[in-house]
């Protein structure tokens, strides 16, 4: 396999697979001697097997921008990323910490509080967020758990760090990818699963299902689990109907399901109503139940909340659980690690300045070509500033509105994060990424084996998001050479 | 146990697909037809819109009836929503909700018929030896889907719903392709007239591929009378309205709550059985096939009723228990 030399000659970032001298790190060495032993032309072969497996497949994601095309296919590589178990093991113990936190977290900020009686935690914080629901305040749901799935985004920088870039705890996706890239990867190099001992991680939908059916409230009957799903033309269609399909549970839509003055959640089925005994929803908080939130949503079913906080249905991730999936809520998280668990933070937080203290304020606008903004309540890449590739007036309007609206925003200094090498035109050449794991919480905590990693397929990008050009690969947690 | 949504996307996708497939069968007679048609002879195109119970959105989209613009109406034209791309389509946006409960490989034979009708749709309307193919194509890449069915997918309730929906809307389009003689206007010459009747009937029963079983099971020769009864009433043909029916049945009896269904369905056979076809002239005949549709779509609409629309007026409104709301148990 021939490297793109020109590339990595200039290179500077870390890369997951080759060393400063460009020698191959230890995890990658069997895809390496597999790849080698490829004849010419063998990859191309297998890249084009991987478009027909994908188009069969039917993978796709949608791009809100693209109306009327509903199926346009994510762009996938080849070239797995490696990890070695030992140091996977290490993110795992800190990502199940992590959400064990949250959790506790999110609970007391919705009962007693205590973490901002403490002074550990601003209350007026809280008092902005544009996620904090106060139609939960006072509900303890099952276990104490809020968060039951989070998508947590890593990323290595230039050391080798890895940092934990944010918690997505409103309805993370992406690890229908995560499972059919394995399945893609078997199907085109079967041969390197017999010579290598690649950790399998298939049993997600077994995990999901347990961890779902430990919040049913009828604990004596076989659990009625249903995954809500705003419909055909959400960008994640394809993991819904897949997620239901792999656990056998019921692909619903908010008009499927009524709750009946009892407060239980029925659907609607050929022979009349099926109790629901718990909600794998994938629709955001606001379209929920029209009863209690957005009064216009089609997308949801009246009542919901009614059942839920009778504690007649479970749902997953509760109502609410958002409040901390806020990239301002963010930057506290070390100390909420400390607080609630007396425990160091396994993964490291990057530094990050709150827009919202005056003295960190004028730090970022002082550097704005140096720092990354965010607003704290968008995902996908939406509405940030990258101060160093964004023209002077780009920055300045920036800074109106950092200004404007102080506490929807927070800084962090540009990781030049890690690469891999990525098949483009024949060679390989470094492309940017990050990791998406998913954490599972409810009496048990579960953590995936890898995750999704999403690259950045146009050269020196740093944009991995699918709305946004990137694509993916499988992600390789090997045996550490012994 | 399934969704009444779910229950009713497999049963319009089938349906769906099964009116594109006789569409096409309706139209390929057609132009076997036309071939056929000596000097003296004409076709009304007007009348091929009514067969397929389209004459007033026709009229309302196309300002002339000919050719062309039937064609274009039965094949292409979104706006008509039983012309076989907008079937097509429709089928593969059920798909898309559908793919929990059906087998993968669905997906993707159902969007590469789509595929392929929109890249070929056009040609179709406007070449009469590119419309054969096209539609002949149509047919072909249907029953490969309908093998899939048959196959590889378990006997549930899903199963059921697709077959269903696929024989009521063959039985229906049988009718509609019967009707196909209503449409024509025969020359006085009565031996003309004559050796042009049968010709149409070899056309009409060829186009339902009952040409050959026809004359093995039948006769040698076609004559009215007994293409009519055999596509009615013969219970060992696939296409002819009685075996459709059969088929219903045997699938309500396997369906929950079924009992109506199954009366409803079994009687219109029976009356069928016991209809007598002979010596019916063009008109009795379309009055007749009239009826028989109107008395499919009853059976439709108790369907409809009966499962789509079962969880109306189950819903709790008043606290109780659940013993006395009365929802279904698995």
């Amino acid at each position: 396999m021939e490297l793109a030399r020109d590339e990595y000659a200039t290179h500077t970032a870390y890369d997951e697979l080759l060393d400063r001298e460009l020698k191959l790190r230890p995890a990658a060495q069997p895809l390496f001697d597999y790849l080698n032993s490829l004849n010419d032309g063998e990859l191309a072969k297998r890249q084009q097997a991987v478009d027909a497996t994908i188009m069969a497949m039917g993978i796709t994601f949608t791009v809100y921008s693209e109306a009327g095309n509903i199926d346009r296919v994510w762009p996938f590589d080849p070239i797995p990323r490696v990890m070695g178990r030992k140091e996977w093991e290490s993110i795992q113990a800190g990502l199940k910490q992590r959400l064990r936190a949250l959790n506790l977290f999110i609970n007391d900020l919705y009962n007693e509080q205590r973490i901002i009686k403490d002074g550990v935690f601003p209350a007026e914080v809280l008092e902005e967020s544009a996620n904090f629901r106060p139609q939960c305040v006072g509900i303890t749901p099952r276990f104490g758990v809020w968060a039951h799935i989070c998508g947590t985004d890593l990323v290595r920088d230039k050391d080798g760090t890895v940092y934990v870039l944010e918690d997505n705890l409103r309805v993370p996706s992406g690890v229908s990818y995560m499972l059919e890239n394995r399945q893609i990867m078997k199907r085109i190099f079967p041969e390197v699963f017999r010579t290598t001992n690649i950790l399998p991680v298939d049993d997600y939908p077994t995990q999901l299902y347990q961890m779902l059916a430990s919040l049913s409230p009828r604990e004596d009957e076989h659990p009625v689990i249903a995954v809500l799903t705003p419909g055909i033309y959400n960008s994640a269609y394809f993991e819904h109907s897949y997620l239901a399909q792999q656990m056998g549970a019921y692909l619903v839509e908010g008009s499927d399901m009524v709750v009946g003055a009892d407060d239980i959640v029925y659907m609607k089925t050929i022979t009349g109503l099926q109790r629901v005994d718990v909600i794998y929803r994938r629709i955001d908080d606001a379209f929920l139940d029209p009863e209690v939130f957005n009064p216009d949503s089609v997308l949801g079913t009246p009542g919901l909340m009614r059942a839920w906080r009778k504690g007649n249905v479970g749902i997953a991730n509760a109502p609410g659980a958002g409040v901390a999936d806020d990239k301002v809520v963010y930057t506290f998280v070390p100390q909420i690690i400390r607080y609630y668990l007396n425990e160091e933070p396994i993964l490291a937080n990057v530094p990050s300045y709150l827009c919202m203290y005056a003295d960190q304020r004028e730090h970022v606008l002082a550097n704005l070509d140096k720092l990354v903004v965010k607003p704290a309540n968008e995902s996908g890449g939406y509405g940030m500033l990258i101060g160093p590739r964004a023209t002077p007036e780009e920055r300045e309007q920036f800074a109106e509105l950092i200004r404007k609206d102080p506490r929807n925003y927070m800084a962090q200094p540009t990781l030049e994060i890690s690469t891999a090498p990525t098949l483009v035109d024949g060679k390989l050449a470094p492309r940017h990424l990050d990791l998406r794991p998913f954490v599972l919480q409810s009496d048990k905590l579960y953590a995936t084996t890898g995750g999704l990693t999403r690259v950045a397929m146009r050269k020196g990008s740093l944009v991995v998001n699918s709305s946004q050009g990137g694509g993916s690969k499988d992600t390789w947690v090997v045996e550490d050479a012994a | 146990m399934m969704l009444a949504r779910v229950a009713e996307n497999l049963y319009w996708m089938a349906r769906n697909l099964e009116r594109a497939e006789n569409t096409a069968r309706l139209i390929n007679s057609t132009t076997y037809v036309l071939l056929d048609l000596p000097h003296g002879a004409t076709f009304g195109w007007k009348n091929l819109a009514e067969i397929a119970g389209l004459d007033d959105l026709f009229a309302r989209i196309y300002p002339e009836a000919n050719e062309e613009s039937i064609m274009r109406f039965l094949i292409e034209d979104e706006r008509n929503p039983s012309s076989i791309f907008a079937c097509v389509r429709y089928a593969r946006e059920n798909t898309r909700t559908l793919r929990e409960v059906l087998p993968a490989a669905m997906w993707e034979r159902i969007n590469s018929l789509y595929l392929y009708v929109r890249q070929h749709a056009q040609a179709a309307c406007s070449n009469r030896r590119e419309r054969y193919m096209v539609l002949n194509e149509v047919i072909q890449q249907r029953h490969a889907i309908v093998g899939l069915f048959s196959g590889t997918m378990p006997h549930d309730d899903v199963y059921q719903l697709i077959k269903l929906g696929r024989n009521i809307e063959r039985a229906d389009m049988t009718t509609r392709i019967l009707d196909l003689h209503s449409a024509i206007s025969f020359p006085n010459d009565s031996v003309v007239r004559e050796a042009l009747v049968e010709r149409i009937w070899m056309s009409t029963l060829d186009s339902l591929s009952a040409y050959q079983t026809y004359r093995r099971l039948v006769s040698m020769h076609v004559r009215s009378n007994d293409a009519i009864r055999f596509l009615l009433q013969d219970m060992r043909f696939p296409r002819s309205v009685s075996h459709c029916l059969s088929e219903m049945e045997a699938g309500f009896r396997l369906m929950p709550k079924s009992q109506q269904l199954q009366q409803l369905t079994a009687l219109l056979r029976l009356k069928i059985a016991q209809h007598d076809s002979d010596d019916l002239d063009a008109v009795a005949l379309h009055e007749y096939l009239d009826l028989l549709q109107m008395q499919l779509g009853e059976i439709h609409d108790a369907l409809t009723q009966n499962y789509f629309h079962a969880w109306q007026g189950a819903v709790p409104q008043t606290i109780q228990t659940q013993e006395e709301a009365g929802f279904a148990q698995q």
